[in-house]
């Protein structure tokens, strides 16, 4: 086995999941928030297979497809939710969402 | 004869559980018949018990059976066990005997009423409560017998619930009764302490070798029994009860009086005998208590408007003779007026029945008059009722009343003071007992429109008085003195009388009471036998003491002032300064509070979804660097 070692790997997750991260907390376009998440969850699942590939043991693919699988469906209702709050000509804006303010 | 005395016991039990399951599949009038017909199969297998007893001999008249133990801690058992000797035998017959007929009765008297079906399981209900009474053949389970009679008074006491005045009757019975159940039941925690059992065998065995006669452990305990038979026989100072459960229908008033309630205290004394003799004072209390009592309620009775608070009065005084035979140890003969007093009692109380449902629910005495025409059948019982209860011979009372007071005048100085007592109770009760029947069978019918309803009772009732009639002339010659002792010799293996009447003392007692009965109708005539106006001018000489005797001696006014006021006054005062401050204001504060605190947490909801996730990320980050420095 070869290649670069699992430091390299972790650290390029850390920035995956550090843009992600910042991304969802900046931005205001729910569109772009949505972007950010998924690039959150591969930085995630990038480090899950990279220690499955250094253990050598499957279980951390299998949780990687699993977070696909969330991922996949969570895009599903979050495009869901952008397209029905743009049908009520409500501006695009995670900001002006605040209609649960306590 | 065990197993006949088991259906004794259990045939009232499963006619109140068949009349309940029925529901309305039965109509009225048959759950009448069913709940007297189960009475009557309950007396015949007393009969069956009794006869069969006859034959044992006369030393060997004991058996007990126990179907299962009961009740089981440490060494201590208690089975739900029934004793057949001659007292118990004694008691079922007379319970299911006069009960079976105040039942039969009340079919015809409760006929029409909306509840009757509940009417009359509660009555199989009191036979079967009385019945484990007196068939128990442990204290433990007597008590229960004790506590199911005194439910049972008080449903039927507030029968009728819908009447403010019933309601609050069957409460005071309740509370009155709970009093006397509560030392009862202490005593029986001395008799398992001292004893360590409670069936009657082993207590009367080892109750001599335990106690010091006249000790501290064997006084408590003969008080705690005294209190629960003073409570439920409505002797001084625990009877303010009995007249107010008046307010139950008339046969109540019969079967509480006759067969079952009141007799138990009488009973108990009995029974446990023993455990007495080792407590001359409290003994002797009962005989002063029974005393006390026969004194008060015959002068009360002499005042009282009410047709059956008159006859309840007169219970009250009767009781009062059989705790002054029992309290002085001579059990046969509180036991014999025990037997003759349940069968006029019922009598009387049947025959005010008919008087009451002749003039519509009529109870005032005032507004009675004449009814000897109309009633005549009911008429000629009451004079039979009167006779016995006033004691003039042949009738019933007389055989009795004189056994009690023959009895009191050989036991001593004190027997002499309770002898003196009885006698003037004797006047006393002829007094009452023939204003009663003047003043309501004499004289002209009250002018005011009575309605008058039925006229002469249906056969149904009518028949049971005149059993009663018959058994209230002749029942007294059971036991003649200086003839035979037939009570007495029965139930000598049981309860020995250790005061017999004998020689002259019983002649002169015998002819010193008869005389004063018979110079109590005398005055009753010539007060209320005829127009007078007599009753109007004591009134005016004496106001006080008719005003002392309507307030019934200040009973009630005192146990207000005692009891009642005390707690009424602490329970506002504890409302104004305890539960104003304390309760409500801090309630109300505490409320305040954590609507603050809630409207400062609701802050932080702020809607904004990119605050949550910077929250997640904060907490996150932090549990992250928390994790790694404890690394």
């Amino acid at each position: 086995m070869s290649g670069p070692g699992i430091a390299a790997y972790l650290i390029l997750s850390v920035l995956l999941f550090t843009t992600g991260a910042l991304g969802v907390l900046i931005r205001r376009s729910p569109l772009i928030v949505l972007l950010a998440l998924e690039l959150m969850l591969n930085g995630a699942n990038l480090a899950l297979i990279a220690f499955a590939r250094q253990l050598g043991d499957g279980d951390g693919q299998i949780f990687a497809l699993a977070v696909m699988v969330v991922a996949a469906s969570e895009a599903v209702v979050g495009l869901g939710l952008i397209v029905a709050v743009s049908r009520k000509r409500v501006d695009l804006d995670v900001d002006k969402l605040t209609s649960l303010r306590g | 004869m065990i197993a006949a005395a088991w259906i004794a016991l259990f045939a009232p039990a499963a006619a109140v559980l068949a009349i309940a399951l029925a529901d309305m599949r039965i109509t009225r009038f048959q759950a009448g018949v069913i709940a007297s017909g189960a009475t009557f199969v309950s007396f015949a297998a007393s009969v069956t018990t009794f006869v069969l007893l006859l034959g044992d001999d006369p030393e060997e008249r004991s058996h007990s059976s126990t179907l299962w133990t009961w009740l089981s801690a440490g060494d201590f058992r208690a089975g739900m066990e029934i004793v057949v000797d001659p007292l118990s035998v004694f008691m079922m017959l007379v319970v299911s005997g006069v009960g079976f007929l105040i039942l039969a009765y009340a079919v015809g008297y409760m006929h029409g009423d909306e509840e009757e079906r509940r009417y009359h399981a509660y009555k199989a209900l009191f036979v079967f409560s009385m019945l484990l009474l007196v068939q128990s053949g442990n204290l433990l389970l007597l008590l229960a017998g004790w506590g199911m009679v005194g439910l049972s008074s008080y449903l039927l006491i507030n029968f009728w619930h819908f009447r403010h005045s019933a309601v609050a009757a069957g409460k005071k019975a309740f509370v009155m009764n709970a009093v006397g159940d509560a030392t009862f039941a202490l005593a029986l925690f001395l008799l398992i302490q001292s004893v360590g059992a409670l069936d009657f065998q082993t207590v009367f065995a080892r109750a001599p070798e335990v106690f010091d006669e006249s000790g501290p452990a064997a006084t408590l305990i003969a008080l705690g029994l005294l209190g629960g038979a003073v409570a439920k026989s409505a002797q001084v100072p625990l009877h303010t009860w009995l007249p107010d459960a008046m307010e139950g229908p008339t046969p109540v008033s019969a079967l509480i009086h006759a067969a079952t309630m009141v007799t138990a205290g009488v009973y108990l004394i009995a029974r446990t005998s023993p455990l007495f003799e080792l407590a001359p004072a409290i003994h002797d209390l009962a005989g002063v208590l029974g005393a006390v009592t026969l004194l008060l309620a015959g002068l009360i009775a002499l005042v009282q408007t009410d047709i059956k608070r008159v006859i309840a009065y007169s219970t009250m005084s009767q009781i009062g003779y059989m705790f002054v035979g029992v309290g002085l140890g001579a059990y046969g003969a509180g036991l014999f007026h025990l037997m003759t007093h349940a069968f006029f009692k019922a009598l009387l109380f049947m025959a005010a029945g008919i008087v009451i449902h002749a003039l519509a629910d009529e109870q005032d005495i005032r507004r009675m008059g004449g009814l000897a025409r109309e009633l005549p059948f009911t008429y000629r019982a009451f004079i039979v009722g009167s006779l016995a209860l006033a004691a003039i011979p042949p009738f019933a009372g007389f055989f009795s009343k004189d056994a009690v007071l023959a009895s009191a005048a050989n036991a001593g100085t004190l027997g002499w003071i309770l002898w003196g007592a009885g006698a003037v109770g004797a006047f006393l009760t002829a007094l009452y007992t023939f204003r009663l029947l003047f003043i309501v069978f004499w004289g002209e019918p009250h002018p005011s429109p009575v309605k008058r309803e039925h006229g002469e009772a249906a056969l149904s009732m009518l028949w049971p008085v005149g059993v009663l009639a018959v058994l209230a002339t002749i029942g007294g010659f059971l036991q003649v003195p200086g003839a035979w002792n037939a009570l007495d010799d029965w139930l000598h293996p049981v309860a020995e009388s250790i005061e017999e009447a004998s020689g002259g003392t019983a002649v002169f007692s015998a002819v010193a009471a008869l005389l004063l009965s018979l110079a109590g109708i005398a005055i009753a005539w010539t007060v209320w036998g005829r127009p007078s106006d007599l009753p109007e001018r004591a009134r005016r000489r004496w106001p006080w003491a008719a005003r002392t005797l309507e307030r019934k001696f200040y009973f009630d006014e005192a146990y207000d002032l005692a009891f009642y006021e005390p707690s009424d006054r602490a329970a506002s005062l504890a409302a104004r300064y305890v539960e104003e401050p304390v309760f409500l204001r801090s309630l109300g504060g505490l409320g305040r509070g954590v609507r603050e605190v809630s409207a400062r947490v609701a802050a932080a909801q702020t809607g904004l979804v990119r605050s949550y996730a910077l929250a997640l990320a904060t907490g996150l980050a932090v549990l992250a660097i928390v994790f790694l420095v404890v690394e």
